[in-house]
Formats: C-alpha cells, sequence, structure tokens
C-alpha cells in the first residue's frame, strides 16, 4: 500500500474529531475491521496507520448513524451496506463480462450473480481478470488451480502482509528439430530472479488487486 | 433454557458426556467430554471441560481447566485456578485466582484482583485491576483502573480513561510491601506497556514508550520515552519523560 493512502491515527482524530475513546470503543465493537489497522515501525516505534480514505468514510458512517442505532447494532447495519454494494459491484462487474460462471466456478462462488462473495474469492476473480487476454486458457488455468491450492485465509493474510507478485512465465524449449513451450507460474516477492531462459509473459500485483477490492468494493 | 433439563454433578471422581443440562457441579476430580451448554457451571475441585462451554453462570474455585472456547452470558467467576485453551466471552468477569487465558478475553466488567494472564487482546467496558497481570496484546475499556500490586503488563493499552495508581492502601507499611511482594510472586508493583493511549491518562510507577492522549498526567516512579498530548501534561518531580510534544 502506498504511504499517501495511509493516515495516521493522531490525524484520524484530527480529522474527523473524534476521541481515543470512541476509535476504541469501535475497534471493540467490531465497526473498525482488524485488517484496516495497518502497523508500521517510525522513529518513536509501532504506529498505527490506517487506509486514509475507507476509515474517514467508515468514521463519517458511524457518527452518522450512531444517533438512531445502538452501537452494539452498528456492526450489523454496516455489514448490510457493505454486502449490499458488494452485489451491486458484482453484477455490475458481470454486465462487463468480467466474470463469467467459468470463474467463479474456479474461485468457489458457484453461480454468481448478485450473491456477496469473499474477499478471497474477489482477489481470484481480480487476478484472473487482470491476466485476460495477456495469458493463454491453459495458463488461465494454472493460475486457477495456483490460487485454489492456497485457498482458505492463508493467501489473503499473506497479501495484506507483503507484496506478493503472480508470474506466468514461459520457456522455450528446442532439441532435435522439435520445439515445445511450457508455462509456468510463480507466486512471490517482487524482485524474485528467474532463470534467463524463461519469458514472464504476464504479471499481476495482489496486494495491489487486494487493495484495490477493498477500496472499490468494501 | 426454560425447558426441564437434567442436571450433572459429579462429586467424587468420574466423567460426564457433553450435552446440555440445567446445571453442571464438579466437585471431586470430573471430567467432561465434549460440549457443554448448561445454565450454571460450577467447578470446585479438580474440573476439565474438553469442549465448548457456555452458560449463564460459570464458577471455578478449585482447579479447572477448559480446552475450547467458554462463554458466559451472565457472569464468570474464577477464586482458584483457572486455565481456558481458547477465548473468553463474559458479560462480567470476576477473578480472584490464577487465571490463565491462551486467548482473548472479551466481557462488558472485568475485575482481577488475582493474577490474571491473557495470550492475546483483553476487550471491556470497564476494566479493573488490582492484582498482577500480562497481557499479550491490546488491553481495551472505555475505564481502566489498574492499582498495582505486582507486576502488570500489556503490549499496548487504550481506553477513554486510564487511571494507575500504586497500592491499594493510602499509606503501606514496609511490612505490608513485602507480604504483597510475596503473595504477588515477587513482581515489583509496576506497569509496564509500549503504548499507552486515551483521552484521560493517570499514571503512577509505568515504564512505557509511548503515551498519547488529550489530558496526560504523569505521577511520580514513571518512566516514559515519549509524550504526546493535545491539551494537559503534567509532570511529577519523581517521574522521568524523555520527549514531549504536544500539538
Amino acid at each position: 500500500m502506498s504511504d499517501e493512502g495511509l493516515i495516521s491515527k493522531k490525524d484520524v482524530l484530527d480529522a474527523a474529531g473524534i476521541s481515543y475513546g470512541q476509535l476504541y470503543r469501535w475497534k471493540r465493537k467490531g465497526l473498525i475491521p482488524e485488517s484496516w489497522f495497518v502497523r508500521r515501525s517510525t522513529f518513536t516505534g509501532q504506529e498505527t496507520f490506517f487506509p486514509r480514505d475507507k476509515i474517514l468514510e467508515r468514521i463519517r458512517q458511524i457518527v452518522d448513524l450512531k444517533e438512531e442505532h445502538a452501537l452494539d447494532d452498528l456492526a450489523q447495519v454496516i455489514r448490510q451496506r457493505v454486502d449490499a454494494r458488494l452485489q451491486v459491484h458484482l453484477s455490475r462487474l458481470a454486465d462487463l463480462g468480467w466474470v463469467d460462471a467459468k470463474l467463479l466456478d474456479a474461485c468457489g462462488a458457484k453461480g454468481g450473480g448478485d450473491r456477496p462473495i469473499s474477499l478471497e474469492q474477489a482477489m481470484c476473480l481480480g487476478v484472473l481478470g487482470k491476466l485476460r487476454g495477456k495469458a493463454r486458457d491453459e495458463e488461465l488455468d494454472l493460475v486457477r488451480a495456483t490460487l485454489a491450492k492456497t485457498a482458505g485465509g492463508e493467501l489473503l493474510e499473506r497479501c495484506k502482509r507483503e507484496a506478493l507478485i503472480l508470474h506466468v512465465a514461459r520457456k522455450r524449449i528446442e532439441a532435435a528439430g522439435i520445439a515445445a513451450e511450457i508455462s509456468a507460474v510463480f507466486v512471490g516477492p517482487e524482485n524474485i530472479i528467474l532463470d534467463p531462459e524463461l519469458t514472464v509473459a504476464a504479471t499481476v500485483d495482489m496486494k495491489a488487486v487486494l487493495e484495490k477490492i477493498q477500496l472499490e468494493l468494501v | 433454557m426454560s425447558e426441564k433439563k437434567n442436571s450433572a454433578s459429579i462429586s467424587g471422581s468420574g466423567t460426564i458426556a457433553g450435552g446440555t443440562y440445567e446445571r453442571v457441579s464438579i466437585s471431586g476430580s470430573g471430567k467432561v467430554t465434549g460440549e457443554v451448554t448448561a445454565d450454571e457451571v460450577r467447578i470446585s475441585g479438580a474440573g476439565k471441560i474438553e469442549g465448548r462451554t457456555h452458560a449463564n453462570r460459570i464458577t471455578t474455585s478449585g482447579s479447572a481447566s477448559f480446552d475450547a472456547d467458554v462463554v458466559a452470558e451472565d457472569e464468570m467467576k474464577v477464586s482458584g485456578s483457572a486455565k481456558v485453551t481458547g477465548d473468553v466471552k463474559a458479560k462480567e468477569l470476576k477473578c480472584s485466582g490464577a487465571f490463565r487465558v491462551d486467548g482473548s478475553v472479551s466481557a462488558d466488567y472485568v475485575k482481577s484482583s488475582g493474577s490474571l494472564r491473557v495470550g492475546s487482546d483483553l476487550e471491556a467496558e470497564i476494566f479493573r485491576a488490582t492484582g498482577g497481570f500480562r497481557i499479550g496484546g491490546l488491553l481495551s475499556a472505555d475505564h481502566i483502573e489498574i492499582r498495582l500490586a505486582g507486576h502488570c503488563e500489556a503490549t499496548e493499552i487504550g481506553g477513554e480513561r486510564i487511571e494507575v495508581h500504586r497500592g491499594g492502601w493510602k499509606e503501606r507499611s514496609l511490612i505490608m510491601e513485602g507480604l504483597i511482594r510475596v503473595f504477588s510472586g515477587g513482581g515489583a508493583a509496576e506497569l509496564r506497556a509500549q503504548q499507552i493511549e486515551g483521552d484521560d491518562i493517570h499514571l503512577e510507577g509505568t515504564t512505557a514508550r509511548v503515551v498519547r492522549g488529550k489530558r496526560i498526567s504523569i505521577g511520580p516512579d514513571c518512566d516514559i520515552e515519549r509524550v504526546e498530548y493535545t491539551d494537559t501534561l503534567e509532570v511529577h518531580p519523581d517521574a522521568s519523560v524523555h520527549e514531549h510534544t504536544k500539538r
């Protein structure tokens, strides 16, 4: 996540005009997701930062809603709103032809349409969407299989912590007048070193995809 | 839990199966194999519940061990030694013995006068401690009141009002001090934290890297690396604050 997208806790309090007590209370009530608390080392030690737009928007929602709802019910209210938005976006994506049944199926969201899907499934969709037109069909299958292998939240957790890049690479082998090309999928850090005979056909910044989804859909 | 249910009681030594009960009571040495749902769970001997425990009231006074999450809709009272391998959720948690929770604790009201150890976060509306504690993650509550007796430690502390006072007695003799030291496991009466954040903060006997808040008062025997405040800051002559900034 680029640093201009982050805001320190102190600046959140200033910008939103709320107190430490409120922020901690809302965190306890599950109104501010744990994953938004980004810890970074600074010269004063560990400090907490938030994705700027999301936290300010969320606080605005909480301040608006807390007049008419009890604090304990707010999480439910906000979750319903997010779900509703997620569904709208998904059906829009489908309209654009960005999501098809095959993709949804591969990501474990059978049927698709207007049901909400998990963040992990959305990330899988996003990665595959980015590869379309660049990678061959059989390579897309390979990517699907790679992402499916790490399903269960683990990949998602890693994506939140580190910059993971997915590479689709090809290698041409020629011997005795017969040529063949093989494809391989690698998921690793940005500066992964590949042998010189490998040609990278496509790369996807998985962390960027995840952040884009979180920013746009959630 | 309005319909009529069975109660189970072990008073010698025995094992009962998990299930739904009106009341589960263990006063000898007993084991429950599986998940328990009950109005009341009472352990006064050596008891072990191997599954998740869900009750209105849970009371332990012997040595109790819960091998999964514990939910007390109403109250959980620990006065002997108890251990939870999982998370604890309760309306009120009162602990006067030695209580160890591997996961997190979430309650409206937490009162601890024994020794409390929590692996990850402790979240409450009101947190009152007069004994020692160690919280691996964040200690967060609207009101945090700590009367130092023994070693207190949390990685982070956050809330609206945070008050830390030395000793539960106004004037404490050396003998008293020594006794408390013996009973609290030998640790000095102090609080250690990486970070403390709140709107109104009063600290005594506290060592911390950063303290941030609106109105901050740093009392005697504190050693704070950095204080960041917005409204007021008071520092006792017997305290050391290495750096402070007003925003």
